[in-house]
């Protein structure tokens, strides 16, 4: 479990300025959790953090890009003052193009943004995080989508860079588990969100549900023994969320 | 969906308002309707050793009810919270009441404080699509104040309020459960010997009930007023559900806790042990496979307690068996009469 140790335990949470990130960053937050936000919208990032100050956490915010490996340096550097993290939920994600290519016409360059955002990035941040998630014996959140699996039309960049994603928890969850670090994925659902109407533009996305519908999952989540879950791919709206055997 | 079962179910004012001792008769005195694929046969439940063959298993719940009914306050008011489910020591979900048999929801926003049982505490966020509900983050342990000042939760519809060991079942060993797991509540230590002595034996698992509360409309539009539980099958469990099927015996569960549980623990390659927490919704379009029989108590209209009956036993058989309690007059609520649905 990520019990509470007393006081100081931190998040780290990406792409948090809004959507999915910012519901969980909210929730932590009143779960107790200090954060450390990061988001490319500097604005918006700072209305959302300064909206958090009521649960009595500290909530320090970092525009940038996930991508960017000077603001992965200055994200560093803010852990490494704080000597530990205890969850860093890798969410920020790359759609790619607005309405959705078609994989067998995609532009390269944006196909390797999509890449370097949703899969490098995250592995970039665990390697530069590293130290602090192991001295808190620490949970990585690789957000993930049912694009992953899926094959739909349209999601052929999006969802293989989670797919890649997915693989990489996986084979992060074996190589740190000698560590002390744990590392799940985990596919939020359909979500009523700015990225989801990105990939619909145009059409009524309103009967997809809020972000806060993945409430109880990361409740349930939060209070696991990291080790006893870490390598699993959890879907948060499922109607059931086990614990391995 | 439960809105089609909404035409029937137990009337109100055959609602039990007091515990069977209260009303002059043992634990295991109440009636028995017992429905199987012949029609309906009214019994004691005491009669349930007869009722039963050997070789058959009961799958119990073994949850114990704690006193999850806490006092509550902000500087400006005082109510009661009625603690449904435990995630951490220091998260749980909540349904905060402006009193016993006064339902909420109440006005809290994310980041209110209030104190719980004593407990300071802040309110994180609604539950999602059922506004009654919360999480609350706890700086002390709930549980402590629940041993301390907690009182089982109860609702209007009781005459008195009784303690805690009322609400406890013979099974009940772990305790997590906000509200009695109350298909169980017959059983008699006597009657446990008599059943052994019959050749009917016991499996045990575990899901937290927790509260009762909510209405249709929770949950949203579409939704179903369902949220996870914490559930636990054991490997004993398994194996002795499988014992009993090679041996053609039947697989009886008691408490519709029982049958969520086991359908929880079902993957595409049978039941297996598992444990977590499960909102698993069974209704008639999802029909329950893992047991042959229902021990369970009798609940008014449109719940999706009812939707569950229907997963076990379709609804035709539900509605006959319904109708038969009713005529008879029936008594439902935690401290009613019982109901075993046999399929074979």
């Amino acid at each position: 479990m990520i019990e509470p140790r007393g006081p100081g335990r931190l998040a780290v949470v990406t792409g948090a300025s809004r959507g999915l990130g910012a519901t969980i960053a909210r929730f932590l937050a009143g779960a107790g959790f200090d954060l450390l936000l990061t988001a490319r919208g500097a604005e918006a990032l700072e209305v959302h953090a300064s909206g958090l100050s009521g649960f009595g956490t500290r909530v320090r915010s970092l525009a940038g890009d996930v991508s960017d490996r000077e603001h992965r340096d200055r994200l560093r550097a803010l852990v490494e003052s704080e000597g530990r993290l205890d969850l860093l939920v890798n969410n920020a994600s790359e759609l790619g193009p607005s309405p959705l290519p078609r994989l067998s016409d995609y532009p390269i360059d944006e196909l390797e943004r999509v890449y370097r955002v949703n899969v490098v990035a995250p592995v970039a941040i665990v390697q530069d995080l590293l130290p602090y998630l192991e001295s808190a014996r620490g949970l990585v959140v690789n957000i993930s989508s049912d694009a992953a699996i899926g094959g739909y039309l349209g999601w052929g960049g999006y969802g293989a860079s989670k797919a890649a994603l997915d693989l990489v928890s996986r084979t992060l969850a074996t190589e740190l588990r000698d560590r002390g670090v744990s590392v799940v994925s985990v596919d939020p659902g359909d979500l009523r969100t700015a990225m989801h109407q990105s990939a619909f533009p145009g059409e009524d996305i309103s009967d997809r549900p809020l972000p806060e519908i993945t409430l109880p999952f990361w409740a349930w989540l939060l209070h696991q023994d990291p080790r006893l879950v870490s390598g699993s791919r959890f879907r948060a709206q499922a109607d059931r969320w086990e614990v391995p055997a | 969906m439960s809105l089609a079962l909404s035409e029937f179910g137990l009337p109100h004012e055959l609602g039990a308002d007091r515990t069977p001792e209260d009303r002059g008769i043992a634990r295991d005195g109440v009636r028995l309707l017992v429905s199987d694929l012949e029609g309906e046969t009214h019994h004691r439940f005491s009669e349930l050793p007869e009722l039963l063959r050997e070789g058959d298993l009961l799958v119990v719940n073994e949850s114990a009810t704690l006193a999850a009914s806490l006092p509550a306050c902000t500087p400006h008011a005082s109510f009661r919270v009625n603690v449904s489910t435990r995630y951490g020591s220091d998260l749980w979900l909540v349904e905060p009441r402006w009193g016993f048999g006064v339902p909420g929801p109440l006005p809290f926003a994310p980041g209110d404080r209030l104190e719980i049982g004593g407990v300071p505490a802040r309110f994180v966020a609604e539950y999602p699509r059922i506004r009654r509900l919360g999480f609350v983050h706890a700086e002390g342990d709930l549980s402590t104040a629940m041993s301390a000042v907690g009182r089982p939760i109860h609702y209007g519809y009781l005459s008195r309020e009784y303690p805690l060991d009322r609400y406890q079942t013979v099974f009940a060993r772990v305790p997590g459960s906000a509200e009695m797991p109350s298909a169980a509540r017959p059983f008699t230590p006597r009657l446990l010997d008599h059943l052994a002595r019959s050749g009917v034996s016991i499996a045990r698992i575990v899901l937290h009930s927790g509260v009762s509360s909510l209405e249709p409309g929770d949950g949203g539009p579409s939704g179903v007023p369902l949220f996870p539980e914490p559930f636990d099958v054991p490997k004993s469990a398994v194996d002795s559900i499988r014992t009993t099927h090679d041996r053609g015996g039947r697989v009886i569960a008691v408490g519709t806790t029982v049958v969520r549980a086991l359908e929880s623990a079902t993957d595409a390659c049978g039941l297996r042990p598992a444990r977590g927490f499960t909102r698993l919704y069974l209704h008639a379009d999802r029909p329950a496979r893992t047991v042959d029989g229902l021990l369970t108590g009798f609940h008014e209209a449109t719940s999706t307690h009812l939707a569950l009956l229907a997963s076990v036993a379709g609804l035709p058989r539900i509605e006959r068996a319904y109708r038969a309690a009713v005529g008879a007059g029936y008594l439902g609520h935690e401290f009613g009469d019982s109901h075993l649905i046999l399929l074979r």
